[in-house]
């Protein structure tokens, strides 16, 4: 006989998980695969604490979660569905308050600012509530690349920026905004499903090494934000886009949050 | 769908959701057509023998453009993971089998266990996402030759699939294609009505 119990240690107290266990195999992100002879399987989120093989009795040490400190940040939509606007077509987009893309009640209106930058031009627009979103018109006129940022200042300072096409536009090389905290995206023409999607956080214009990065995308399950990057050397991280939704960056420094929402253009 | 859509996400649509075994339908398909050096197809240039019905097919059919409805995807209910298309312009043809995998990655083994649970907790939902992101990042970086075998087929390419007049059923009144009904003396008779 060579199975083993499998006990999980949780704060201090061992308590049987799975009998007859005949395969551990230890995968990605800290999980645990069990097997049993009675071909039970489980997936848990811990580490291996003790193997006593004589007493056929395998210790694991459950990994606690970082509980999820949600907090209040800004980040903006389009009203559309398939990612763009067409030249002629009224472009709007919706300003959302909450976290994880999970929106809380309306942003209010007192305080917040909204701008875009479109052939380099930049303008302030107007903000208004429209049932339980705050909407922003972009005018029908728009044709090209539009750069929309809102700006909330209060105990901490929102950021929220998006990239926003209007026709039909292959650009590469944005220029950033020049905001305090900024997610720049590396390559703004490939945002596809399948592959990896590169952004950089800008901190007065200066790369900032180090910062970590949340995203997250429409529609998600978890409660908390699905990924979290670091940016390297030279302010960058990258991620692999396995969700059919828009996503959202947020990073936050000395007390201002930054997202940017990537649009998905289909 | 102003744009011309990237392969996967043409399947994807197709398929509704993304799943591990359209994500591997993605890539043979991806595979055949530049091994084969072919665009989607359009009229029967291409020609797909499925020897599954599960939902990597839905991949062959939105890449490859051999769908059911056009005659040019062949299903062989034979359960097993292996496409082969042919070209009829370049007259030849892969067959594109998948690799047995002997232990499957537990992400997998997981994730099918969550599929097949009907209802899910909040966690469980948050698992299963995060499987699948895992699985679909794996499939879809993982070299070619890791996940597939393929070999040069010698496969004789039938005709283009024949366009039958429809005659009237005498029994239902309905309309069926001449070599499917039945003879009942002068009169036709369908399928369903014998
Ligand atoms: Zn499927
Ligand atoms: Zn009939």
């Amino acid at each position: 006989m060579c199975e083993a119990n499998v006990y999980l240690s949780r704060e201090g107290l061992e308590e049987l998980l799975m009998e007859g266990v005949d395969r551990i195999i230890p995968g990605d992100d800290d999980n645990i695969f069990l097997e049993n002879v009675f071909g039970e399987r489980r997936l848990v989120k811990a580490r291996i604490k003790e193997m006593e093989l004589v007493r056929h009795r395998i210790v694991l040490e459950e990994i606690k979660e970082a509980a999820v400190r949600p907090h209040l940040e800004l980040w903006l939509e389009p009203d559309t569905d398939h990612g763009h606007f067409h030249p002629g077509e009224e472009a709007r987009m919706k300003l959302f308050q909450g976290f994880n893309m999970r929106a809380h009640e309306a942003a209010s209106m007192e305080g917040l600012e909204a701008f875009v930058r479109i052939n380099g031009q930049l303008r302030e627009l107007a903000l208004h509530k429209h049932h339980d979103a705050m909407e922003i018109e972009l005018g029908q006129e728009l044709e090209g690349l539009a750069q929309i940022y809102v700006h909330y200042k209060g105990e901490s300072e929102l950021y929220a920026t998006a990239v926003m096409e209007v026709g039909h536009h292959h650009h590469r090389g944005l220029q950033p905004l020049g905001l305090p905290l900024e997610i720049v995206p590396l390559d703004y023409s490939h945002a596809r499903l399948g592959e990896n999607y590169g952004i950089q956080v800008l901190k007065d214009g200066q790369p900032l090494a180090g910062a970590e990065v949340r995203a997250t995308f429409n529609g998600t399950q978890s409660r908390d934000y699905p990924h979290h990057l670091k940016t390297d050397g030279e302010g960058k991280c990258r991620l692999f886009l396995t969700a059919r939704g828009n996503y959202l960056f947020s990073v936050i420094h000395d007390n201002t949050t930054s997202t940017f929402t990537l649009i998905k253009s289909f | 769908m102003c744009k011309n859509m990237p392969p996967l996400e043409l399947a994807i649509q197709f398929h509704g959701h993304i799943c591990p075994g359209l994500l591997m339908g993605v890539r043979a398909a991806e595979f055949a057509q530049k091994y084969l050096d072919v665009s989607p197809d359009q009229d029967e240039e291409l020609l797909a023998v499925v020897e599954t019905n599960s939902c990597g097919v839905d991949a062959i059919q939105s890449i490859l453009g051999c769908t059911f409805g056009k005659g040019n995807l062949i299903f062989r209910d034979y359960g097993k993971s292996v496409y082969t298309i042919a070209s009829r312009d370049k007259d030849r043809a892969v067959r594109i089998a998948q690799k047995y995998q002997a232990q499957p990655h537990p992400d997998n083994v997981r994730y099918r266990e969550l599929s097949r649970q009907g209802t899910l907790t909040e966690e469980e939902a948050a698992e299963k996402e995060n499987l699948l992101a895992s699985i679909f990042e794996r499939i879809m970086t993982t070299p070619f030759e890791e996940l597939f075998n393929w070999q040069e087929a010698d496969f004789a390419i039938p005709e283009k699939a024949q366009i039958y007049p429809t005659v009237q059923c005498s029994i239902c009144g309905e309309g069926v294609m001449e070599p499917r009904a039945i003879m009942n003396g002068q009169l036709y008779v369908c399928p369903t009505c014998t």
